[in-house]
């Protein structure tokens, strides 16, 4: 990542934030909370008083225009750290929904106390086991929201939800709501990484309790929002496969086996450079996605699913090597190899998997 | 980019040259019959070839950085890549090919004494003069310092014995750089000399080798008492493996570019699938297996160019992780045998025939390409050598007792 003086200190300064407020034993802490804890809100507020809400927010809406690279150096420094933070769910996705699809009456009204960290919001779109951004079979009727959505990212803490859903009239929309308004039922459960999300069920949810987004055309802006997530969750990805990769060197040069430090033997060693290779290559496709949001240039589709496929099998990869390498401690508890294991299935599986992408950059170039 | 306003002449000098200099016909994908190699074997498949030589030899663009004393355009790094920029926005086919031009003209330039520069390098850039490499030994591949041709100094001149083998087209070259053991009595890589050595000279024969591709792109190449005069050594004597080590790292930049010197547009391949599979109505290829595979080779060969932009621009502003260019060449060969895979099982019954006339890319039938691509992972320092450099180099892992 080729950063401006001004990102890589930014980006210097929260790292040394996230050491000290959200190191991994935060996530350890995390876990063991009630179901529905899904992150420390003060910390959260600190993290917006640093910036982290206003990074790609245009300075006319009050944001610090940093750009997506400057915000892809944040996700890879939370990704290197496992930090719990709302940063896709309630920046990437809801604020960003907010500023692509509502109406400038409804961002004056909202955008504010999200830039702040006075509240955290979060994106109520998936309603099937794989991801299926298409599918969409929550309605609204005239008696209200009917229908559900599942794996809702941090859903228990969010003040607010915006849920993708399909309008009397048919059309797409986002429908704005209050997490607590009549007829919305919550079931909060904690992934194997450690994170928090919920299970929503809506039974006539009033049409009068919350306010579709009203911006232009929501279907075309939405896949916009999905498409910076999707990117930014890879550059987390790629910060835990590169933290993992690192602690992975280190052990192969500290273990030793047969009087000989085990880094020295060429099978490993081949597999290490191995999974280095591939991190790289992945991080220049992660890069160009991002490069391409700042310049607005390329084939934003293709440039994301390649970004996100070639980050998927990247992390899949070094995660399971650095389980086998650990040998027998890899498998422990109190390791922490095992931590980025499992949130590695869990991104892979979020906002479209390797298969997924793949066949979507297939149909984007034609064949 | 924001590019100076010399820069910004000079690209439009250079585009206006290009223009009027690079006859259409040589803005065509090049194949591989038409590569103008330079040498006694020397031959233009046109005269729009021959122009297109002449001019680009005449102003300097057959060696864009070498000085001008030495028939280079004396161009500077920001200035090449200007003009490499240019000629691949415009299509220009290389104007001359040679071993000399890509590997012995940055160890002469570095290690070279100015009588050597002036008597080899002019003679390159003018296409005069073909060269051949000569480091591989039968026992010598990837253990390149077990390498045992001798050469024994006697008054003004060595005797040299031995044999090289991968020698690329030593047939049709006039030249040889060698490296020859001038030492045995200390540790392997400090006994070795780099030597040139003319193939007319006595006691040398060349013998073609048939590779699985059907062509003898490599030949066997024996020294039986050549007399080499001592004028020929370059670099130090015993000191061979410093000026071993600047050619290498030319010749894997080269490697890994191999595939970009004469590349066709991308979409080439999905038109390939489009021609010879079946299509479902939506545009999509049937085979799923291939289509998803496909997928997978575009995104990485997008990502190989990528990262190479990455470290070219890392180059530039003197900030470059020196780990990054020791990548490029074990994925980059990767990638193209990948590619080459997948094409295979594109043609079904027309991928299984090396006669099969259809124009590839450097090839004449994209069989032959797939078969002599096999080499790109195994020359230049096997893919298994490039991970030992990086294990070492970009991972500080300890040397073990097997590498």
């Amino acid at each position: 990542m080729i950063l401006t003086s001004e990102q890589e200190l930014f980006r210097a300064s929260l790292a040394g934030f996230l050491s000290q407020k959200l190191p991994l034993a935060a996530l350890r802490t995390l876990r063991s909370l009630p179901l529905e804890t899904a992150y420390d809100k003060g910390t959260w507020r600190q993290l917006a008083a640093l910036g982290v809400t206003s990074m790609t927010v245009p300075a006319t809406l009050g944001g610090a225009e940093f750009g997506w690279l400057g915000m892809g150096a944040v996700a890879q420094e939370m990704g290197r750290r496992l930090s719990a933070t709302p940063l896709l769910s309630s920046v990437v996705l809801a604020q960003g929904a907010l500023i692509q699809c509502a109406s400038p009456a409804q961002i004056d009204r909202y955008l504010p106390a999200l830039l702040n960290g006075d509240e955290v919001w979060t994106v109520a779109f998936e309603e099937r086991a794989h991801f299926a951004p298409d599918c969409v079979l929550t309605t609204m009727t005239a008696r209200g929201l009917k229908g559900g959505k599942c794996m809702v990212l941090d859903g228990a803490a969010a003040d607010r939800v915006l849920i993708s859903a399909r309008k009397q009239s048919g059309d797409f929309g986002l429908f704005l709501v209050d997490a607590q308004a009549p007829g919305i039922t919550q079931t909060p459960a904690r992934l194997m990484d450690g994170r928090q999300y919920v299970t929503f069920e809506f039974a006539d949810v009033p049409e009068s309790s919350g306010q579709w987004l009203a911006g232009g055309s929501a279907e075309r802006d939405w896949a916009q929002v999905l498409n910076n997530a999707t990117v930014i969750l890879a550059a987390e990805m790629l910060g835990s496969a590169r933290e993992l990769c690192e602690r992975t060197v280190e052990y192969l040069k500290e273990r030793e086996q047969f009087d000989a430090k085990i880094g020295s033997f060429q099978a490993l060693q081949h597999r290490a450079a191995h999974m280095y290779t591939e991190l790289e290559l992945s991080q220049a496709a992660v890069d160009a996605a991002l490069v391409s949001f700042d310049s607005g240039q390329g084939d934003q589709y293709a440039l994301v699913s390649a970004a996100k496929a070639l980050a998927n099998d990247c992390f899949q990869l070094i995660s399971d090597e650095a389980v086998q390498m650990h040998g027998g401690m890899g498998v422990t508890d109190e390791l922490d190899i095992g931590l980025f294991l499992k949130r590695s299935r869990v991104c892979n599986r979020l906002l479209g998997d390797a298969h997924w992408h793949r066949l979507r950059y297939a149909e984007r170039l034609g064949f | 980019m924001n590019e100076s306003d010399t820069q910004d002449s000079f690209r439009r000098e250079v585009k206006s040259w290009l223009e009027a200099n690079c006859p259409l016909s040589q803005r065509q994908p090049i194949v591989q019959r038409e590569q103008i190699w330079g040498g006694r074997r020397r031959h233009f498949y046109s005269n729009d070839a021959r122009l297109w030589f002449e001019a680009a030899r005449d102003r300097g663009f057959t060696a864009p950085q070498w000085p001008v004393a030495y028939g280079g355009g004396g161009l500077s790094f920001e200035e090449a890549r200007i003009l490499r920029e240019e000629m691949q926005a415009m299509g220009c086919r290389p104007p001359l090919y040679d071993q000399g031009l890509w590997m012995l003209g940055p160890a002469l330039l570095a290690f070279g004494t100015e009588a050597q520069k002036q008597q080899h390098l002019p003679a390159i850039c003018r296409g005069e003069v073909r060269w051949a490499q000569g480091y591989s030994e039968p026992a010598a591949g990837s253990d390149l310092a077990n390498l045992q041709t001798k050469a024994e100094g006697e008054g003004d001149s060595f005797t040299v014995n031995g044999t090289k083998i991968w020698t690329t087209k030593a047939d049709d070259a006039d030249w040889i750089f060698c490296l020859v053991r001038t030492d045995d009595s200390g540790p392997k890589q400090q006994g070795i000399s780099f030597l040139l050595i003319d193939l007319a000279s006595p006691g040398v024969s060349i013998a073609p080798i048939p590779l699985i591709s059907g062509d003898s792109d490599f030949c066997q190449t024996f020294f039986d008492d050549v007399r080499v005069p001592k004028e020929n050594l370059v670099g130090e004597l015993h000191g061979g493996w410093a000026v071993a080590k600047e050619v290498l790292r030319h010749e894997r930049q080269l490697m890994a570019s191999f595939e970009s010197m004469a590349e066709k547009p991308k979409a080439d391949i999905v038109e390939l699938a489009n021609q010879h599979l079946d299509i479902q109505a939506s545009g999509a290829i049937s085979n799923a297996n291939i289509r998803s595979r496909l997928a997978t080779y575009l995104m990485r060969d997008s990502a190989v160019k990528q990262l190479g932009e990455r470290i070219a621009r890392q180059h530039e502003v003197q900030a470059g992780d020196p780990a990054l260019p020791l990548l490029m060449k074990y994925l980059s060969t990767r990638e193209v045998q990948q590619k080459n895979e997948i094409i295979l099982e594109i043609l079904g019954a027309q991928g299984l025939s090396l006669n099969a006339s259809d124009n590839s890319e450097l090839y004449d039938s994209r069989v032959k390409q797939w078969a002599f691509d096999k080499t790109l992972t195994i020359a230049g320092g096997t893919s298994e050598i490039q991970l030992n450099i990086i294990a070492k180099r970009a991972l500080g892992l300890p040397s073990g007792r097997s590498s």
